[in-house]
């Protein structure tokens, strides 16, 4: 992979396991790609508020926010923003309620409340909705996409394909709230058959629950089509030309080991791979290790307290150190196999992650070797 | 009275931000306790399979729990399975629930309902925390190796949200038994771990405030995979004061010098995770670049169980 293969695509995911830098690798994509000429926005959707420190912004909010990447001159924009699943759900439910009256219904609906703020799992369908504003956003040219952990990662892949299953349950929806379908031809057949499901679902929920519950679906009537739409749309975007899935992993071997699950899974589910990155590479030494009696005198002569106990310690780090380089290294071979041979793009460990932009440029410059 | 540490727990959920060793932790954990003659459940939440890939074991099964080590199982929770076997013991109609977990508006709804997932897999965790056969405790210990922080804690809260959204019933009731048994501040004790590094340290700090202002009974921190330490402040200027001219001994002293800062920056983190959390986090070592096994395993339990009071809770309960 090269930053070369990401220009001109619409949308870059970053996903791999947890720790391995995504949040870092993903901003500095996009830092690459806007000193292409590009205008980018970058999305975290971790939960975690990675981003605003590698960005050097104090904190990062739903709304873009521009990026001070130093002198322009010819460079595009970096934009940044932290996914905020109840505002984007809000915003959605404002924008395509059909009327104010059925948004201020739904945005007071108990269930609502802690579907939008709370629950896990909405997470990945707004990021889902917030993907699909920001491809309509003529700001931008790019979007880079960062995900939460792996396991999550395959969540954020079926969102779209949930949020679907969620529109087909428009049967428990009618059957929930019967008043709302009761013109719709055939309800009396559907309900007939599923009035069963309904006295035993409520055995277990009790009636308020299911009330409630029902009610909050029926508020959504008329907006499902737009639901699947938009999920349909973003489906599309992400398994075209214009997507790129970047598979980010650090030299550990769990970290290899699920960018290997989620190579296959990419793969199986035809979905484009743009490559992987390799981050926080350690260099190799480049000579051969001093002997004991060496190192000792030339501690010696520095005024060491006890030289020849210092000697050996820096020895075995010089060991430690020869055995984690050459780990890396095996570990950039699996992955580069994984891939079908393709190499990932190393990055160097920087010993500090990089919380200003300067830092965070040079890991852009080693995206861009 | 003392404040019960972890070892005292009966049930333990190991939390942090992805990557920084949840499931080495929770592994450890249990090992220490199988070892101290305890019968001891890890289980493992949302597909993870990490735990056979620890042990070398056959797969942790679905629900069912699988032997990893004498008095040690892994317990693997399947969501869809869970939801069967709650609607069956309310439902008690084996055919009824039949129909529904057949009907394909069930399955679409349960596929799609936000926090769903979550309910079940905590009511999962809770029946193996409250489980009784012939008059005392099925297990004496329960450590469950939660999802990212963000999730995880998702998952802690899903009782308390639910228990508010439904007023009565008996999703409600068992919402509110799973919340109590959760909240338990001498029985349940939330493990938050962080490794030496900016980020993890910062969403651990977090992670506490968050539960303590929730009511969550966060009983210790754990800062996993610290260097142990080789170098001091004293062997400093000897190493500054070596030149160039040999270069092999340069290289030597400079991954001396590199190691000694980089053991000081890991200290700082700690000393912040300590002060960002008000507690004595407990250390566990970097092994280095070596697969975790059981022997690793069998290390850090010991390191573990070194810690305060362990060995003499373990005894004791």
């Amino acid at each position: 992979m090269s930053i070369a293969s990401l220009e001109g695509r619409r949308v870059i995911v970053c996903c791999g396991s947890g720790g391995v830098g995504k949040t870092t690798i993903s901003a500095a994509i996009g830092l690459a790609l806007a000193r292409t000429g590009s205008r980018v926005a970058v999305v975290t959707i971790d939960p975690a508020r990675r981003l605003a420190s590698a960005l050097g912004l104090a904190a990062l909010g739903d709304e873009p926010r521009q990026v001070d990447i130093g002198p322009t001159g010819s460079w595009g924009e970096l934009w940044a923003l932290q996914l905020d699943a109840k505002a984007t759900f809000d915003r959605l439910v404002q924008r395509h309620a059909p009327n104010p009256d059925a948004a201020q219904r739904i945005l007071e609906n108990r269930i609502y409340a802690h579907l939008s703020g709370a629950v896990a799992g909405s997470q990945e369908y707004m990021a889902v909705e917030r993907l699909n504003e920001l491809t309509e956003d003529p700001r931008f040219d790019q979007i880079v996409l960062d995900t939460p952990p792996a396991q999550n990662a395959l969540d954020f892949l079926d969102a779209p394909a949930r949020i679907t299953h969620f529109i087909e349950g428009k049967s428990l929806r009618m059957l929930l709230s019967p008043g709302a379908a009761a013109g719709h031809l055939g309800w009396k057949m559907l309900h007939a058959g599923s009035s069963t499901v309904f006295t035993i679902l409520e055995r277990v929920t009790g009636a308020q629950l299911l009330r409630d519950l029902g009610e909050f679906l029926a508020a959504f009537d008329g907006m499902y089509s737009g639901f699947s739409e938009r999920a349909e749309a973003v489906h599309t975007l992400l398994h075209s030309p214009r997507a790129a899935f970047v598979v980010v992993s650090s030299a550990d071997d769990e970290p290899v080991h699920e960018a290997g699950v989620l190579v296959e899974r990419l793969t199986h589910d035809r979905f484009p791979i743009g490559g992987a990155v390799m981050n926080r590479i350690r260099p190799m030494p480049v000579t051969a290790p001093p002997t004991r009696d060496e190192l000792t005198a030339v501690l010696a002569a520095a005024g060491a307290g006890d030289p020849a106990d210092l000697a050996e310690r820096a020895l075995a780090q010089l060991e430690d150190d020869r055995i984690r380089a050459l780990r890396d290294r095996d570990s950039c071979a699996r992955l580069t196999r994984l891939l079908g041979g393709r190499a990932p793009v190393q990055v160097p460990d920087f010993a500090e992650e990089p919380v200003e932009i300067a830092g965070l440029g040079h890991v852009a410059d080693a995206l861009c070797r | 009275m003392t404040i019960p540490t972890l070892f005292d727990r009966r049930l333990v959920f190991v939390l942090g931000k992805g990557g920084v060793g949840k499931s080495v932790v929770a592994a450890a954990l249990g090992t220490a306790w199988a070892r101290a003659g305890l019968r001891v459940v890890i289980a493992e939440v949302a597909n993870q399979h990490r735990l056979s890939d620890l042990f070398a074991t056959r797969d942790v099964a679905r629900n069912t729990p699988t032997e990893l080590a004498p008095g040690l199982f892994g317990f693997s929770i399947d969501v869809d399975k869970s939801t069967e076997d709650y609607l069956a013991s309310h439902i008690k109609v084996r055919p009824l629930v039949d129909l529904l977990v057949r009907s394909r508006a069930f399955h679409n709804f349960a596929a799609a309902a936000p926090g769903l997932p979550e309910l079940v897999t905590l009511g999962k965790i809770w029946e193996l925390a409250v489980a009784v056969e012939g008059g005392r405790p099925v297990w004496d210990k329960v450590v469950v190796d939660c999802p990212a922080t963000g999730h995880g804690i998702a998952l802690l809260q899903t009782a308390g949200n639910v228990s508010a959204l439904a007023s009565q019933g008996p999703v409600r009731d068992q919402a509110h038994r799973i919340e109590e048994v959760v909240k338990h501040p001498a029985a349940t004790g939330i493990a938050i771990v962080a490794r030496p590094e900016e980020l993890p340290v910062a969403e651990a700090i977090e992670a506490v405030s968050t539960l303590r202002a929730d009511d969550f009974p966060v009983a210790a921190t754990i800062m996993n995979a610290m260097a142990p330490r080789r170098f001091w402040p004293e062997d400093a200027p000897a190493l500054g004061r070596v030149g160039l001219e040999n270069p092999r001994a340069s290289a030597a002293v400079q991954a001396a010098l590199q190691a000694h800062h980089h053991a000081t920056l890991e200290h700082d983190h700690l000393i912040e995770l300590a002060t960002g959390t008000q507690t004595t986090p407990i250390v566990m070592p970097d092994l280095g670049p070596v697969p975790i096994d059981a022997a690793a395993l069998a290390i850090l339990a010991d390191a573990l169980s070194g810690t305060r009071h362990a060995v003499d809770a373990v005894r004791g309960s």
